[in-house]
């Protein structure tokens, strides 16, 4: 089986997606421009997600179990792809928030040391 | 469930909705990508240019999607995939070297499964009953060249209630059981066995119960005679009546009740036998009536003797404790009653050659004939063996020369990128392709084969069988075989195309000389050994053919054309003596009048069919010799067309009242009276002391064994046979058809005996035939092996020569423009290939006359250096290699030096 090739920081990017795809979905089932607009509007414009890594994300946590995919009919009418948590992927997200907070808190310290 | 597991069961679900997934992935994608140019729109950017702010923004949605594709894939899968595709599009588009290969692979495949499954079932696979390895077959050394596998029953109830190290000991014999059925008396394959005989074999009864100790007395236990059937019997006869066990089965004439039903997969201790029915060993004096092995004593060799060897002894502590009970066992023949005169001299000889008993390995059971075809099976699976390597070696060089083609396409894949790995794993699938289509191939036709094969080995005996139903060891073998030759064919041409410098195949492909001479060495070894097994294998069919024509020609001392055989059996029904005689006289002067019938006479022993009957005579005052003898009925020597030199035949009238009376072959006239006329003389049996006169002296025919010349043999009337009940076979010579002749002997019976079974009827040119079925096989085997040997190797020759030549194409095209002769361009050709015949020759021949001694023990009058079957192996291969290697060189002298040149 392949696995993704992913340096260092890739990682911690790809890592941080992943995490916020989470969270996003959290709130019930989404298609992928969905959860796009919600991190950019819950960021406040701060957080831009590119679709070239959006999507290969969303496949990606698919591929793990974390989350399931159904296609259905968006608020216009058009067919789309809804995402939704797992009972696996809502476990992930408690992981990582808990991991989260951990590491803001530390990078925290670590900044405001004089 | 763990990530990994799942990805894997998604990717695996992918694959088979592949277009699907695709769809959707650009849906989703579009999808995006419409909702985004919504969003511009409502942020006021112009219609005209919203498409390319969309796309700025979304970036390449063909890129997004390939990264989705990509992780739906799993790679090296996807690429095996691709690599088995494009394989077989490139062995579609040449159909020609595609159905040569594999069909050349299936030949190799099939013949070596086939064999191997014959093998299996005759010599390898085990018994089918619990721990078959505890069991033991016994045998005796009486100090001759051979041990013996035939037991007297003194032996052998001596050796049944010794426990020390066995825990049981059983005996058992093949014999044909009379039965009572709904339209008379048939003839059932059956055993008799001895008590301990289920308990050893520990296989539970589908019914009822086995035959015990309790049994294997005479009157048998105390509830009477019992018998125990097969299930296929069960279903045949009873048509699986639930009620059987209990219900009555007339043997013999005499009611046996059948106690138990034994399950399909029980076929006693014999894998070629299955027999039907089981009666006790105790019942052989009901059963085989008139005749009675047991108390026959001493005199009657026909028990094979197993043993099943107690947990944890060894087959070493079982031989010693035989060793010490051999004497005395020896010694209890003593006091038996059956020939208490020749006792003593019994025992003496016996001791003489240190009689003892010995143990061997029984899992396996005990077949008689393995004896007789060990050898041969093995000779034949050697050559199935060179056939498959043959094949091997054949589209090795095929493949190596069509990848020497590709040379270009290959370098320039390898200056793409591509790996050498990739490019070598492509090749490989390539052959694996191909050697997995040749084996299921030769797979599917294997049990085809392997049956025929073994009917063919069988002809003779229609009681015997051999299982060649492919088990696991087959397969295995089968598997293994597939994955050796496909590495073979495919490793060689893969490494040889992808290595050197790809540099030069794609600047000049064909022009660089100096690396294709070198590249070239290993295809000619290859060629060169291909020649040279073939000319093994050609060597050994034309030894064998010419052995088994000799064989034939050598004569039998009658004529069987035309000549048919009839068996009746006499033994069950009332009629003895006199009277007996009237019923054969009777059946006789019906015969003669059937249509198409010339001459009809009557035999005891059918010549050839490997049975015997001898004694000891000799001239008044001279020394004793051993004479074959037969009991024959009048005009035999004219429906046999043996000559008879002097005297008269046999008469109806040479009755036991009328003195006795012997006809001598020539070779026992000789013998007994050497030098003088044995005409009027008398004979003596040695035994008996009664006395013959010869009325006539008759031509040498064989006897048992084909192979044998004809030994001194002795003739007597029917009429003065001393045996009880006789079962005689007519022998009627035809002029025309055989086939009405079955159904007139079949209603002849049924109305002058109507208790007998249905006569069987055979010609004497089957019995010829079957004698001699292993010769016949390897012969028959052998030519065609040679053949396809022939054939495989012309195409080798052919096929790579064509290759390279198709490859040079320019170059000859610029010799000729520089004016070369076309019978230069031929000769140049050519010439490439006669080296390699030539070297495979000469290799060849040396390893035939090495591998030949090998055949000597099955030839007939054919040395194994027979100068001219040599001569004609090596004729028959340097046309054959020529006719292979003319094509190209006739090709290339067509070539049009400027079309050629402006090929390029």
């Amino acid at each position: 089986m392949i696995r993704e090739e992913s340096s260092e920081t890739g990682e911690l990017i790809q890592g941080t997606l992943e995490m916020l795809i989470l969270k996003a979905l959290l709130r019930g089932s989404m298609h992928g421009y969905g959860v796009a607009e919600w991190i950019q509007q819950t960021s406040q414009q701060v957080l831009k997600v590119e679709e070239g890594a959006l999507y290969p994300a969303l496949h990606r946590l698919e591929l793990r179990g974390l989350l399931e995919s159904e296609w259905g009919a968006s608020e216009n009418n058009r067919r789309a792809k809804f995402y939704q948590l797992t009972t696996e992927g809502k476990k992930r997200l408690n992981a990582e928030s808990q991991r989260w907070a951990r590491l803001s808190a530390a990078v925290a310290f670590v900044m405001q040391a004089s | 469930m763990v990530p990994d597991l799942h990805a894997f069961l998604l990717r695996v679900k992918s694959l088979f909705r592949k277009r699907r997934m695709d769809r959707e992935m650009a849906e989703e994608l579009e999808f995006h990508q419409t909702l985004l140019r919504e969003k511009l729109l409502r942020q006021g950017v112009p219609h005209a240019e919203v498409d390319a702010a969309a796309r700025r923004t979304f970036g390449n949605a063909r890129r997004w999607h390939e990264r989705l594709r990509e992780l739906w894939q799993f790679r090296t899968l996807e690429n095996f995939l691709r690599d088995v595709s494009f394989s077989a599009r490139l062995l579609r588009k040449s159909s020609g070297f595609t159905a040569v290969a594999v069909l050349t692979l299936a030949l190799g495949v099939g013949a070596n499964t086939a064999i191997f499954s014959l093998i299996n079932g005759l010599m390898l696979r085990p018994l089918p009953v619990p721990h078959a390895e505890q069991l033991a077959v016994l045998r005796m050394e009486e100090g001759g060249p051979q041990s013996s596998y035939s037991f007297i029953t003194p032996f052998f109830r001596s050796l049944e209630g010794r426990h020390e190290v066995f825990s049981e000991v059983f005996a058992y014999n093949g014999d044909t059981l009379q039965v009572r059925g709904r339209s008379g008396n048939e003839n059932i394959q059956g055993a008799l066995v001895s008590g301990q005989f289920f308990q050893a074999l520990q296989t539970t009864p589908l019914m009822g119960r086995y035959l015990t100790p309790e049994d294997d007395h005479k009157g048998g236990s105390a509830a009477g005679l019992a018998v125990v059937i097969s299930e296929h019997f069960w279903e045949r006869w009873f048509n699986r009546a639930p009620d059987v066990v209990g219900r009555k089965l007339v043997i013999a004439n005499v009611p046996f009740t059948v106690v138990g039903v034994m399950p399909k997969q029980f076929i006693g201790a014999d894998p070629t036998q299955k027999p039907e029915i089981f009666a006790p060993l105790s019942a052989d004096p009901i059963i085989d009536a008139p005749r009675n092995h047991i108390d026959a004593g001493i005199r009657a060799w026909w028990l094979t003797v197993m043993a099943r060897l107690q947990p944890g002894v060894t087959l070493d502590q079982a031989n010693a404790a035989l060793l010490t009970v051999s004497n005395p066992i020896l010694h209890e023949t003593a006091s038996d009653p059956s020939a208490i005169a020749d006792v003593p001299s019994f025992i003496a000889d016996e001791e003489k050659g240190h009689f003892h008993f010995a143990a061997e390995p029984g899992s396996r059971g005990f077949v008689f004939i393995r004896f007789f075809f060990r050898k041969p099976l093995l000779a034949v699976f050697a050559m199935c063996g060179g056939i498959l390597l043959l094949a091997c070696l054949n589209l090795a060089s095929l493949l190596m020369a069509r990848s020497a083609a590709r040379e270009r396409e290959l370098a320039t894949r390898l200056a793409m990128g591509a790996t050498r790995r990739r490019l070598i794993q492509q090749l490989l699938v390539e052959s694996l392709l191909l050697a997995m289509l040749g084996t299921a191939a030769g797979l599917a036709v294997a049990p085809v084969v392997s049956r025929s094969l073994a009917a063919l080995l069988m002809s003779g005996n229609n009681n015997m069988q051999v299982d060649t139903s492919l088990d696991l060891r087959v397969f295995v073998f089968a598997a293994l075989i597939a994955v050796v030759s496909a590495v073979m064919i495919g490793l060689i041409p893969a490494l040889q195309a992808t290595s050197g410098n790809l540099n030069d195949h794609i600047k000049d492909g064909q022009h660089v000389r100096q690396a294709h001479e070198r590249r070239r060495t290993l295809p000619r070894v290859l060629l060169a050994s291909e020649v040279a097994l073939a000319l093994v294998l050609v060597v050994g069919a034309g030894l064998l053919a010419t052995s088994l024509v000799r064989l034939y020609k050598s004569g039998v001392g009658f004529d069987p054309k035309n000549l048919v055989n009839i068996a009746f059996s006499m033994d069950k029904q009332q009629l003895d003596g006199d009277a007996l005689m009237r019923l054969y006289q009777e059946i006789g002067e019906g015969l003669s009048h059937q249509p198409g019938v010339k001459h009809v006479s009557f035999q005891f022993i059918v010549p050839l069919s490997h049975r015997g009957w001898n004694g000891r005579y000799s001239a008044p005052g001279g020394s004793s010799q051993i004479i074959f003898l037969n009991s024959v009925g009048p005009d035999y020597f004219e429906t046999m067309r043996i000559p008879l030199y002097s005297g008269r035949g046999f008469r109806w009238s040479d009755t036991k009242a009328s003195g006795l009376k012997m006809i001598l072959n020539q070779s026992a006239a000789k013998l007994l009276f050497p030098g003088q006329n044995a005409l009027g003389r008398q004979v003596i049996n040695d035994r008996a002391k009664t006395s013959y006169e010869v009325v006539a002296v008759a031509g040498d025919a064989k006897y048992r064994e084909m192979r044998v010349p004809a030994p001194p043999a002795g003739y007597v009337p029917i009429l003065q046979d001393e045996q009880k009940k006789p079962s005689l076979s007519a022998v009627v010579r035809i002029d025309g058809p055989q086939s009405p002749l079955a159904g007139a002997a079949r209603s002849l019976a049924a109305r002058l005996a109507p208790e007998i079974p249905a006569p069987v009827l055979t010609t004497l040119d089957e019995v010829l035939d079957n004698s001699i079925s292993a010769e016949r096989m390897m012969a028959l085997l052998s030519v065609f092996f040679a053949g396809c040997a022939l054939l495989v190797t012309a195409i080798g020759l052919y096929g790579t020569l064509a290759y390279t030549t198709a490859r040079r194409t320019s170059e000859i095209g610029i010799r000729m423009a520089l004016g070369a002769q076309r019978a230069r361009v031929i000769v140049m050709v050519f010439k490439e290939n006669v080296l390699v015949a030539a070297i495979g020759s000469g290799a060849g021949l040396i390893a035939a006359a090495l591998a030949s001694r090998a055949l000597a023990s099955f030839l007939y009058g054919t040395s194994p250096r027979d100068p001219w079957v040599l001569v004609g192996s090596v004729a028959a291969l340097t046309a054959i290699a020529s006719a292979a290697s003319l094509l190209p060189a006739l090709r290339a002298a067509r070539i049009e030096p400027m079309a050629a040149i402006r090929y390029e």
